[in-house]
C-alpha cells in the first residue's frame, strides 16, 4: 500500500517535468525529429545524466540495490526501436 | 522564494531544469520503491486485467501470465500519477484546457500539416499508439521504462533503443513533413 502511495507521488512529479518541459505537446516531439527542437533530447539527456550519476554513487555507498535491469536483446532492442520511432513521430507520443 | 514560484508558474521550463527534476524522480524510484519509472507497462497490465474478464482462454498465454501479469500494479498507480502530475503542471501555468473548446486538438502544427480535422487528429494518434504500445513490447519498454531507466542502469538495450527510435523517428518525420521538414 505505502508502495501504491509512492508510486502516486512519484508519477504525479513525474508528469509535472514532463509537463514543463513540453513533453505533453506533439510539435515538441515531432521537431525533435526535424531537428528544429532539441527540448526532448535535453530532457531526456539531463534526465539520465542526473540519474546515473545519482545512483550510481548511492550504490557506491551501498545505500541501494539495483533492481532488474531491463533486458538486452539486440535484434528485439533494436526492431522495438525502429517501430516505436514511427508511432512516435505520428503521435507525438 | 519569489522566484521559485514565478518559476514554477512559467508555461515552459528550461528542458535542462525539467531534466534534473526527472532525473531526481529516477533516483527516488528506485530508493525508495526499488523499481522503475515504467509507463507503457500499466497498459498491458489493465488490458490483460480485461481481458482476463473477457475471454480467459485468448488471454492464458506466457506473456499475460509471466511477462506482464495483468492487476494494478506499481506502474499503473504509476501512470494514474503522471495524469495527474501533468494536470497540476498544465494547472499551474493557467494553460489547463479541461472542458475548453479547442481541448481535443489544439497544436497549430498539427493542423498546418493534417488539417483542422479533430477526427483525423484522434484517429491518427490511435494508430500511432497501437503502434507505439505494440513496439515497447517487442523492446522491453518505451522511452521512459527503457531509455530513461535502463539508461539509468547503463543497460545497454537502453541505448540500442535510442538509436533505433531516433533513426526511424528522423525518417517517418522526413515522410510525414516532406516539403515542410
Amino acid at each position: 500500500m505505502t508502495n501504491f502511495i509512492t508510486a502516486l507521488v512519484l508519477g504525479a512529479f513525474f508528469g509535472f517535468s514532463l509537463n514543463k518541459a513540453g513533453l505533453t505537446k506533439y510539435n515538441k516531439i515531432v521537431n525533435v525529429f526535424r531537428f528544429t527542437d532539441m527540448a526532448v533530447l535535453q530532457f531526456m539527456m539531463t534526465a539520465l545524466v542526473v540519474a546515473m550519476s545519482g545512483l550510481f554513487a548511492l550504490r557506491g555507498l551501498g545505500l541501494i540495490t539495483f533492481p532488474a535491469v531491463p533486458a538486452t536483446y539486440i535484434v528485439g532492442n533494436i526492431i522495438g526501436g525502429l517501430i516505436f520511432g514511427v508511432g512516435m513521430a505520428l503521435t507525438g507520443y | 522564494m519569489k522566484f521559485v514560484l514565478n518559476y514554477i508558474r512559467r508555461e515552459e521550463w528550461s528542458p535542462y531544469v525539467a531534466g534534473i527534476l526527472l532525473g531526481i524522480v529516477g533516483i527516488a524510484a528506485v530508493w525508495l520503491s526499488n523499481s522503475l519509472l515504467g509507463a507503457s507497462g500499466a497498459f498491458e497490465n489493465l488490458a490483460g486485467m480485461i481481458g482476463k474478464a473477457l475471454a480467459p482462454a485468448a488471454f492464458d498465454n506466457m506473456y499475460f501470465n509471466f511477462i506482464m501479469p495483468p492487476g494494478i500494479t506499481y506502474g499503473v498507480m504509476l501512470l494514474v500519477g503522471v495524469f495527474f502530475g501533468g494536470m497540476i503542471g498544465a494547472a499551474t501555468s493557467g494553460t489547463l484546457k479541461w472542458g475548453k473548446k479547442d481541448a481535443a486538438n489544439s497544436d497549430s502544427q498539427w493542423k498546418r500539416i493534417f488539417g483542422a480535422s479533430t477526427a483525423k487528429r484522434w484517429a491518427l494518434a490511435f494508430v500511432g499508439a497501437i503502434i507505439l504500445e505494440y513496439a515497447a513490447g517487442i523492446a522491453g519498454g518505451c522511452t521512459s521504462g527503457l531509455a530513461i531507466s535502463g539508461g539509468m542502469l547503463l543497460a545497454p538495450a537502453a541505448f540500442l533503443f535510442i538509436a533505433g527510435m531516433f533513426a526511424s523517428g528522423i525518417v517517418t518525420a522526413l515522410v510525414i513533413y516532406r516539403k515542410n521538414y
